[in-house]
């Protein structure tokens, strides 16, 4: 009953004019996001970062308008999976197994306007989902010492690069790696670290500039050497015709998928890609030969749908509740609370109710808006996808300049921006994960305050950090999150593989 | 072939030795170093981690990626270029006229021919100018363009 009362103050934030109009803007921007390929959610919430600070939003303002960007996304990835075959961001990959045959037979409309009812679904019961479950794990996680959150933060790690990761072993080097820029700058005791004498340094470094530098910098260097800048052919859009049968006969595979993409999205390291693959697989198998699956069968566009909408509004539990974030994007996100210097965590359920509620609220009204956006205007959409990377990618860097030029007016930051992108080129290359090294800069002056704060507490005595039954319980999952990846990563990639090859 | 993981695991291990050492060179904190976590102590562990995962990528290498050389590698390069001038000019020739530049050449660049190429840049860039000088209100600098700012 607490929560109902909340919620309904979190209406009363979302429903102000100006909210409600950033949150409408973040929507359009975020769905565009989402449809062009090659400018991922992670990506495109990363460069609208500076602008939001730029603007001198107030916080929760801010929140909401990068979250409807962030629900925007997970609309607009399907827009460009079903109409060139090329998914606009990575969960959107199953909904190319039967939203393109659709679009193929001349039903490009209909799977359009399928898959956003899906979504949608996803989306709303994933919501009521982090609307009951939030609360509870916040209550829990104030129970948490600073042993338990190492611990925490140690699992977080352990778990981002998924059961489906290629190798862990390079998490962990782009972990340390965001874990040791992190470093640099004052300490807490006042210590200068790796600073050489650089007055830009003494700060640390930005991380906004490193994100926007890693993907949007990298994003650019990939195109080019793709030389992908003519975009590909698009089916044209047919006339929509859809009846309420249609829409009727896709609710139980939204409802399940958007359980499905809800549970993938709170468990550390299962995520937004994990989602979609579970729940098309299980629509698969619910239906068995009454669905054909892989031509152009509804339920099929709309269950990968359903469950990647799911997984990424489950994804904001852990990162809302705890701190930690468990994809990409929650991982930018993060980045944006902490620079309104606010402290993630369970305190944040009681010291910025506002927000936080604000934002959940922002986030069942942004699905009413993204239904509204993506069926009456997906031809918008549509023709914005015809523009082709070629002259795209280079405004989208120009955007990425101006931000980051915004801050602090400085040209240092912008060389800072560009070498990080070419860092972060050469990472791609090597399959080393950048998201880790976000995360690491991020989490890395927490991370050392809860050992720092552990280890005062037991007198220097490095056992107290497995000394809790909770603490062991995480330290397990994280192990788990290293060496699961051996064992069944290559099953079920192969699994995935053998889906995506059968829509070729 | 197999060299990209492991060239970049030594130097990552070089990395982790030069950052270990550079935390013992820590001045002592104020008030003694008597505390059992001082500045050094989670650097030396982050220095540690690296170090053996490295290794790791040197013992187990995965297979390679295909560098660009050649004509792509040279886009490449030009592209780099592009953005290291574009922030060396941006205040000395002004957001306009240096977006035109930047943004032209890497439209160019991609494939876009010249003259639309650099009319994107130009239009762009004026767009993006009065969005922020007028709408948000935050002042970019005009640079070249300096002498409009009169009227």
């Amino acid at each position: 009953m607490e929560t109902l009362g909340f919620l309904v103050d979190g209406f009363g934030v979302a429903l102000q004019p100006h909210n409600l109009m950033f949150a409408l803007m973040g929507a359009f921007l975020g769905t565009l996001i989402g449809a062009l390929p090659g400018l991922g959610p992670a990506n495109g919430v990363a460069i609208l970062i500076p602008l939001a600070f730029t603007l001198g939003l107030a916080p929760e303002t801010a929140m909401i308008m990068l979250t409807s960007v962030y629900a925007g996304a997970m609309y607009g990835g399907r827009i460009s999976s079903i109409l060139l075959n090329i998914p606009g961001d990575e969960p959107a990959m199953m909904t190319c197994l039967d939203g393109y045959p659709m679009a193929m037979k001349g039903k490009a409309a209909e799977a359009l306007a399928i898959s956003a009812v899906a979504s949608f679904i996803g989306s709303l019961v994933a919501t009521v989902g982090l609307i009951l479950l939030a609360p509870l794990l916040a209550d829990f996680a104030l129970t948490f010492g600073p042993a338990e959150y190492f611990a925490l933060f140690m699992l977080a790690f352990a778990t981002l690069g998924g059961i489906t990761g290629k190798n862990p072993m390079k998490t962990v080097v782009a972990a340390c790696i965001g874990l040791m820029i992190a470093t640099v700058g004052i300490d807490s005791t006042g210590t200068q670290r790796y600073t050489f004498n650089v007055l830009e340094l003494y700060e640390g470094v930005d991380f906004i500039i490193a994100i926007v530098g890693l993907f949007a910098i990298s994003e650019l260097m990939f195109f080019i050497e793709d030389r992908a800048g003519g975009g590909k052919e698009k089916i044209a859009v047919n006339k929509l015709s859809l009846s309420w049968k249609d829409i009727r006969d896709i609710l139980p595979t939204s409802l399940r998928g958007g359980v499905l993409g809800f549970v993938a999205g709170v468990l550390p390291g299962a995520g937004a890609s994990l989602g979609s693959f579970i729940s098309y697989t299980l629509e698969k198998r619910v239906l068995g030969s009454k669905g054909r699956f892989g031509e152009g069968d509804p339920r099929g566009v709309a269950a990968p749908e359903a469950g990647n909408n799911g997984a990424s509004s489950g994804a904001l539990v852990p990162m809302l509740t705890l701190g930690v974030p468990g994809s990409g994007t929650t991982a930018v996100l993060l980045a944006l609370l902490i620079s309104l210097n606010i402290t993630p965590g369970p305190l944040m359920f009681t010291q910025n109710a506002d927000i936080v509620w604000g934002v959940i609220a922002a986030l069942l009204i942004g699905n009413f808006l993204l239904l509204l956006l993506n069926i009456p205007l997906v031809g918008i959409f549509v023709k914005l996808l015809s523009v082709p990377p070629m002259y795209l990618l280079p405004i989208v860097t120009m955007v990425a300049f101006v931000g980051i030029y915004s801050i602090s007016n400085t040209t240092f930051d912008l060389y800072f921006m560009v070498a990080f992108g070419v860092f972060g080129y050469v990472l791609r290359k090597l399959e080393i994960p950048l998201v880790p090294i976000i995360l690491g800069l991020l989490l890395g002056p927490e991370m050392e305050k809860n050992l720092r704060h552990a280890l005062e507490i037991s007198d220097g005595d490095w056992m107290v950090l497995w000394d809790s039954g909770l603490a062991i319980g995480l330290w397990v999952v994280a192990g788990l999150g290293l060496i699961l990846p051996y064992i069944v990563g290559p099953v079920l990639r192969r699994r995935m593989k053998a889906g995506d090859a059968q829509s070729d | 072939m197999t060299f990209n993981d492991r060239i970049f695991g030594v130097l990552m291990i070089v990395l982790a030795v030069a950052y270990g050492w550079g935390a013992t060179q820590f001045p002592e904190p104020f008030g003694g170093g008597a505390e059992a976590v001082g500045p050094e102590t989670f650097p030396y562990l982050l220095a540690v981690v690296l170090t053996l995962s490295s290794l790791y990528m040197i013992v187990r290498p995965d297979p390679d990626n295909a560098w660009p050389w050649s004509r792509t590698g040279v886009e490449l390069v030009i592209a780099v270029v592009v953005l290291v001038l574009y922030a060396m000019l941006l205040q000395p020739l002004g957001f306009i006229p240096s977006t035109l530049l930047a943004v032209g050449t890497l439209c160019w660049r991609m494939g876009a021919p010249p003259v639309k190429a650099y009319l994107t840049g130009g239009i762009a860039g004026v767009v993006v100018f009065l969005i922020f000088n007028f709408a948000l209100d935050l002042a970019l600098p005009l640079g070249l363009l300096d002498f409009l700012e009169a009227n």
